[in-house]
């Protein structure tokens, strides 16, 4: 299974690119990044091909790209890719915009090739043990569900010494689609979705600017609540609201609260505390299961078997309307109605 | 809560005079046990003391406290304040006028780890309150006498009776609250018993509170969390990580309805609380929780209530 990885702007490409290296039956032929000495750093990193274009990379047919560009660049990639007849993992949010994720659904399905968007939680083996649960109807009937997936402000991606990598533009409202909302409320509304198997047909959202005032424009603090077709609601806390010397980067956390019980998930609670002189605080070292491998051999699965993956388009593109709406909503201070 | 109450104000050096409750009977138990004597009715007692505490439910607030006022008795009273906020602004005016004290029972205000993170912002440690959250759930509680609490139109019901406390104390930290947004289990599905609710505040200050309360936990169960993030830190306070004791037992015994997870301390809240009134009743010091701070947080819960009926965020206002 040759694949290739187009941009390296999101840091999840050097996770992918890692897992991927370790997959059997996978030969990455290469990258390929509109940022070339970024692309050279990471080439030389991991030993890996650097071509000189996307068009380069695409022209020795891949069977599949994963792109890792900025959010509101995924749309003229993954075009490229399905022009190219080859198959996409699309790193979330799909696009910035519900009319740019429909682009992106439209162009795979026109092109006939796969899209799948890059939601790893469903494969982590924390988060399926909580969808065994819910499924086995051991809960009963689901209240609601509080959960966070906070994170320090990503401009901390950026790396100390590595300003080539430009990785500041998940602060950049042009780039990123927005601040903390569209970067942590998708993963989780995806989740519950899954969960559920139900829609969200109602948003609200409030949010504010208070943390790193003056350093970023976009929103650093937001509370999202969902509303399903089935009734339960659930409330996201996406904000950018953990120090930069948090033990850890950030983490998701849920609580689901049901008939029968209550049962509360972390998925970076499996760790080591680490208290090094190197450092001078404690770090957390996480041991849990890697679900981007999952996710990477899902796509792997669904190419090889000319099948739909686990995780389509329209799933990133349900979450697209999620967050669109919460901007709506933090905005008019009244919850939006969709679907 | 009056045998909570009750035990407290043993501790202080105030005599006890009497106690008072629709059931004759409970009331001469708890008599009994402080060596006191049991009252047949409010106004008996109300002729015999300085100080009355009110631990009676919600709706009977009101009238008890005007009642103790015009008595011209110095007054604590339980949370929520009253069950309306035309009640809770008329006992305060009421108080005012006939210029005695109404001091309401927000415990939270005494619970050390609560009372020590607001003093962690007030120092500016943390800087400016961005985002706080909170979450306070326990089992569907029957110990209330006529399980008066599951009487929406007496308690307020969850949102009211449980989550105040929260609301008092996010507004105690980020300061006054402008709109609510709220769902409940029982918004969603009226016809459960059981509820649960998330409450969004949005503070005047720009400051955003994610509050989660419920009573659906499994019987013996109570988990209360805070976390609060400012633009230069950060103060954690996860349920289920600051419990010192725990007991494994071999064999599950029956447990207890509303079970508190063992947190030893030398002074419990309720004891601090007490404390608290008695020195603002007899030295004249200003009390942490004033009435107004009482009617703005039955305010917050008001706001929740109209939230989950109408499915639209409510500004305070709408419900002064």
């Amino acid at each position: 299974m040759r694949l290739g990885i187009m941009s390296f702007a999101h840091l999840h490409a050097e996770n992918y690119l890692g897992a991927l290296l370790a997959l059997p039956d996978v030969e990455v032929i290469g990258i390929a990044d509109e940022n070339q000495k970024r692309g050279q750093y990471f080439a030389d990193l991991f030993g890996v091909r650097l071509f000189e274009s996307y068009a380069a990379l695409l022209a020795e047919k891949p069977y599949g790209v994963i792109v890792c560009s900025e959010n509101a660049r995924h749309l003229p990639l993954v075009k490229l890719a399905a022009e190219a007849g080859v198959h996409v993992l699309c790193e979330k949010p799909l696009a910035t915009t519900v009319e740019d994720s429909q682009a992106i659904v439209d162009v795979c399905k026109q092109a006939g090739v796969l899209l799948m968007t890059a939601f790893p939680m469903r494969f982590s083996p924390v988060a399926l043990e909580i969808k065994k649960w819910i499924d086995s109807g051991r809960l009963g009937q689901i209240y609601g569900f509080n959960s966070t997936n906070q994170g320090a402000l990503p401009e901390f991606h950026q790396g100390e010494n590595l300003p080539f990598l430009e990785r500041d533009w998940f602060v950049d409202k042009k780039l990123a689609g927005g601040g903390a909302i569209i970067d942590h409320s998708v993963h989780i509304a995806d989740m519950l979705r899954w969960y559920l198997q139900s829609e969200v047909v109602e948003v609200f959202a409030t949010a504010n600017a208070i943390m790193h005032a003056g350093k970023v424009s976009v929103e650093t603090g937001g509370l999202v609540m969902l509303t399903f077709a089935n009734g339960v609601f659930a409330s996201i806390d996406c904000s950018w609201s953990k120090p930069a010397y948090y033990p850890i980067w950030g983490g998701l956390t849920l609580e689901l609260v049901a008939e029968n019980g209550l049962a509360t998930m972390d998925s970076m609670k499996q760790y080591t505390t680490v208290y090094s002189h190197k450092v001078g605080r404690p770090t957390r070292d996480v041991w849990a299961s890697n679900s981007n491998v999952g996710m990477l051999n899902e796509f792997v699965a669904a190419i090889r078997e000319k099948r739909l993956p686990a995780i389509t388009g329209e799933d990133g593109l349900r979450a697209a309307e999620i967050v669109e709406a919460a901007y709506e909503s933090a905005a008019s201070g009244q919850p939006v109605k969709i679907g | 809560m009056g045998i909570t109450h009750a035990a407290a104000w043993a501790k202080l050096p105030v005599e006890l005079v009497g106690i008072c409750s629709a059931d004759p009977n409970h009331a001469k138990k708890l008599a009994d046990e402080y060596g006191t004597k049991a009252f047949a009715s409010l106004e008996k007692l109300l002729e015999q003391v300085d100080v009355i505490d009110i631990c009676t439910p919600t709706h009977l607030h009101h009238d008890m406290v005007l009642q103790a006022a015009a008595a011209g008795k110095q007054i604590v009273c339980e949370k929520p304040l009253a069950r309306t906020s035309a009640q809770a602004r008329e006992m305060i005016a009421v108080c005012k006028k006939a210029n005695v004290l109404l001091l309401v029972a927000h415990v939270l205000r005494f619970v050390p780890a609560y009372v020590q993170a607001k003093a962690t912002v007030e120092r500016g440690d943390i800087g400016n309150v961005a985002v706080q959250r909170f979450t306070r759930c326990s089992a569907l509680p029957k110990w209330a006498a006529d399980n008066w609490l599951m009487d929406m139109g007496k308690s307020g019901g969850m949102l009211l009776d449980l989550m105040i406390h929260d609301y008092d104390y996010a507004r105690w930290v980020a300061g006054d609250v402008q709109s609510v947004y709220a769902k409940s289990l029982r918004g969603q599905r009226p016809e459960s018993a059981e509820d649960y609710g998330l409450v969004m505040l949005k503070h005047k200050s720009g400051a955003i509170s994610n509050v989660e309360g419920g009573w659906a936990y499994a019987p013996g169960m109570f988990r209360t969390s805070f976390e609060i993030a400012g633009d230069a830190g950060l103060i954690e306070h996860p349920a289920d990580s600051s419990i010192p004791l725990a007991v494994y037992m071999k064999q599950q015994e029956e447990v207890a309805d509303a079970m508190i997870p063992i947190s030893p301390l030398s002074e419990d809240p309720y004891f601090l609380q007490a404390k608290h009134f008695y020195e603002v009743l007899t030295a004249g010091i200003e009390p942490r929780v004033t009435a107004d701070d009482a009617l703005a947080a039955l305010e917050i819960g008001l706001a929740a209530i109209e939230s989950v009926r109408s499915g639209r965020q409510v500004q305070i206002a709408e419900v002064a």
